[in-house]
């Protein structure tokens, strides 16, 4: 693929992505030649690096693109730099003016345990919240880093907060991008980067910070069964035709795009595969029931109490 | 001289290694996991069919292992048969998994260990891809950037590979590695839906009905993938293994390896059999309840030794404690009937080797054994390491097609659930990428979870020391390593990602 014809595939992808012609090849042009690139610092928080993963599994060719709009800085996973070295480009970053995006997977320590997670001898919380005070934008990729998603469940010891109220409690007010799904689409990440690149500021979002653009609908509205549940047509064993919903389903509480996006890292969604929504991208994920029976009488309860997110 | 490498990058997860280097030999080594979930205890009160869901999430990199065991060990509790397509169908999923975890492993996450990059620079060829990778680079490190790109940012000085076609070569594969990764995932996510994290495995088999065009889809990307593995991965490993042969000799760990079965057969035996070996003496079959787990040098508050659902709960020390107490690790002890022991693809090999039942694989172990001229013990090194990981996807991916071309189109390999059950136990054992993997669940009343026990490959190998302040796996292998030079003491890192560390697995 040469250059054109790269620029080409980008600007159908990200069509495909912001449902128009956003960006002209003449505009990805200038983009990728500019010298005013913005930087991008990735850091893992108490994290599974599985929006990582995510991230180099798409389909699209993600890494191309954005080695090519934006300098990625730092990035554990893939960067050749360890030990003192990477530690010391995070050290010189406090120092400089360049325009910065963070992305934090995962969810932060609280003031109390912040030894839960430590990066070069470090707390990462210091390391998150110094780095963005220098951020123009900070996103935080998938649910752990939006909504804390396993991170917080009944029993645990670590309370854990998410990017958002870790930087409110710190007074830091750089933007904050909530791309919750677990683990995160890399559909989003490339809209809300885009938009940040094109715009300089942070795509349009509802109450909870999530781009309205994927965070609009719930699974169900979109569903591909949602005629059938409207014609009362419920599944009853895994195989059935027929609605979820009785097995358990959380596409009715879960906002996302899973089933309307088309992409191609929607393909193989996990209700066309036959399983029921989990709410991976909901703000109660995980709940205490994910899948059941359809005769299962047990209350499906929700824990969380939102004062961390 | 001490030494710290923190972060530890290029692995999955925080670890930080201090070393102690005495005339140029490693006297003291430890690892720390550097973060704390605590998702195993925080499972009770949880449905038990959550733990497939959720314990999953421990880890983005091999997340099938842990659905897998989650499974595994509902189905003991409940006594739940598979049906044909079932098994089938679940191997599908976690082998294309575990290839996509090697093929990481080897090219994005070591090899940048052994390659120059540098080498890109002497790039003449016309392959599009290597001429844009070769800009890339030039406008990386020419540029008066404050940062250059860190993803090619080498730290260490004469340490790679000299021969500049060699470099070309692994550069090439580097970047079509990311294609081959791809197809492994797209594997993943036609029987699993999403990769990381597929929802389908449950209890009693996969939900996805097996359809025709899902199955064709699989074979041929699976027929693309065996053709890189076959002719590039397996070639550039032991090229690389031939090049580096000391390292036949370095990173040698304790002589035990612990495996549990994997990949099953239909007629009910497995690919890959499960026993302890000491010394290279073979016996078959585990105890699961005969591992201890130790955490006087782990952060918590419980210091002993416990068996798998001793404790229903385990508390993180506080920070005072954290800064000033002889712990240094969130990860546990674990020991095999007092053992410290190795898990892994190694671990795999050496096993199933031994026990002499699987001829395929003895005949290709025997096969590279006469040309590398080295023996079964070898296999304790890193390059032995990163050689077995190549002979496991080699037989891998060879089962995947002869298993997908067994299903049976359009049958459900699902076994519908029964009603919520009540104080029952059951043991998930499997082989997860970096090696044995125990979920024990005790689920209460109601389907609900009263207590949840993992036992993940990664706490073994980079185990603390435990309460006889014996050193763990990982740890053992860095102890008495020779440094050649000091300033680039590239050992450490080699020794460290031949274990392909994972530890948000470890700690959980």
């Amino acid at each position: 693929m040469d250059r054109r014809e790269f620029l080409k595939t980008t600007q159908a992808l990200l069509a495909t992505i912001f449902g128009s012609s956003f960006f002209s090849i003449e505009e990805l042009d200038a983009m990728e030649t500019s010298e005013n690139k913005p930087d991008l610092i990735w850091i893992h928080a108490m994290s599974c690096d599985g929006c990582s993963t995510s991230f180099l599994n798409a389909e699209i060719p993600l890494v191309d693109i954005l080695s090519r709009f934006v300098n990625i800085v730092f990035h554990p996973t893939v960067m050749a730099a360890e030990g003192r070295l990477s530690m010391e480009i995070l050290k010189k970053y406090e120092d400089t003016q360049n325009d910065l995006i963070l992305i934090v997977e995962g969810a932060i320590p609280s003031k109390e345990l912040p030894h839960a997670c430590m990066m070069g001898e470090e707390f990462i919380r210091d390391t998150i919240v110094n780095t963005a005070r220098k951020a123009s934008l900070a996103i935080a990729a998938g649910t752990c880093a939006s909504f804390l998603g396993i991170c917080d469940m009944k029993g645990m010891h670590i309370d854990a907060v998410s990017l958002k109220k870790c930087l409110e409690e710190e007074s830091v007010d750089t933007p904050v991008v909530n791309l919750p799904a677990c683990p995160l689409k890399p559909n989003h990440l490339l809209y809300t980067l885009f938009y940040y690149i094109k715009n300089r500021k942070t795509p349009p979002v509802d109450l909870m910070h999530r781009p309205l653009r994927f965070f609009g609908n719930t699974v169900h509205e979109r569903c591909v069964y949602y005629n059938d549940f409207q014609e009362k047509i419920f599944a009853k064993r895994i195989g059935d035709r027929g609605c979820l919903f009785k097995l358990g389903c959380q596409g009715p509480v879960t906002k996302c795009d899973c089933i309307k996006s088309g992409n191609d890292y929607d393909k193989y969604n996990c209700i066309k595969s036959g399983h029921p929504c989990i709410g991976c991208a909901s703000e109660n994920f995980p709940r205490n029931i994910l899948f059941k029976r359809a005769d299962d009488e047990r209350k499906l309860e929700k824990y969380k109490d939102f004062k961390r997110i | 001289m001490k030494l710290t490498i923190d972060p530890v990058t290029r692995i999955e997860g925080h670890l930080k290694v201090n070393v102690e280097i005495k005339n140029s030999k490693i006297v003291s080594a430890k690892c720390s996991a550097d973060m704390y979930r605590g998702l195993e205890k925080a499972l009770k009160g949880y449905d038990y069919l959550t733990a497939i869901q959720i314990t999953q999430r421990t880890c983005g990199c091999c997340p099938y292992a842990h659905a897998e065991a989650a499974a595994l060990a509902i189905e003991d509790a409940l006594q739940i048969e598979l049906n044909k397509n079932a098994k089938l169908l679940r191997n599908m999923v976690i082998g294309a998994y575990k290839l996509k975890d090697y093929l990481l492993h080897f090219y994005t996450l070591s090899s940048l260990d052994f390659i120059n990059i540098n080498s890109i620079l002497e790039y003449n060829g016309n392959d599009i891809k290597m001429l844009e990778f070769k800009k890339y680079v030039l406008k990386e490190i020419s540029s008066k950037k404050v940062f250059p790109s860190p993803l090619f940012t080498q730290k260490y000085k004469n340490v790679y590979i000299e021969n500049s076609k060699f470099n070309l070569t692994l550069i090439k594969h580097y970047l079509e590695n990311f294609e081959a990764m791809k197809k492994a995932a797209e594997m993943v996510k036609i029987f699993g839906a999403k990769a990381p994290h597929m929802t389908t495995i449950e209890a009693g088999g996969i939900t996805t009905k097996p359809t025709a065009d899902r199955l064709i889809k699989y074979i041929n990307l699976a027929k693309d993938l065996k053709e890189f593995i076959y002719n590039k991965y397996f070639e550039d490993v032991l090229r690389v293994a031939k090049y580096f042969k000391e390292y036949f000799k370095i990173g040698k760990g304790v002589n035990n390896f612990l495996t549990f079965n994997t990949l099953q057969n239909l007629d009910g035996s497995y690919m890959f059999v499960a026993g302890f070996s000491k010394d290279f003496r073979f016996e078959e079959g585990v105890e699961p309840y005969e591992i201890v787990e130790y955490s006087n040098y782990a952060y918590y508050k419980e210091n002993g030794g416990y068996k798998p659902l001793e404790l229903d709960d385990l508390h993180p020390v506080d920070l005072e404690e954290f800064e000033n107490s002889e712990k240094y690790t969130w990860s546990r002890a674990p020991r095999y009937k007092g053992h410290v022991v190795e898990v892994g693809p190694a671990a795999i090999v050496i096993n199933t080797y031994l026990s002499g039942k699987n001829h395929k694989l003895n005949k290709i172990v025997n096969k590279i054994n006469s040309e590398l001229d080295i023996s079964i013990k070898d296999y304790n090194s890193v390059m032995g390491r990163h050689l077995s990981r190549a002979i496991v996807s080699m037989m891998i991916i060879d089962k995947l097609i002869e298993d997908a071309l067994n299903v049976d189109e359009g049958v459900l390999g699902f076994t519908q659930l029964k009603h919520p059950p009540s104080n029952v136990k059951g043991v998930g054992l499997t082989e997860a990428t970096r090696g044995a993997l125990a979920h024990f669940i005790d689920i209460g009343e109601n389907g609900y979870i009263r207590n949840y026990e993992m036992v993940v490959p990664t706490t073994w190998n980079i185990s603390p020391k435990d309460n006889r302040d014996i050193p763990g796996a990982l740890e053992s292998m860095l102890i008495g390593t020779h440094i050649k030079d000091e300033n680039n003491p590239i050992e450490i890192s080699r020794i460290i990602r031949s274990t392909d560390p994972c530890l948000a697995c470890a700690v959980h």
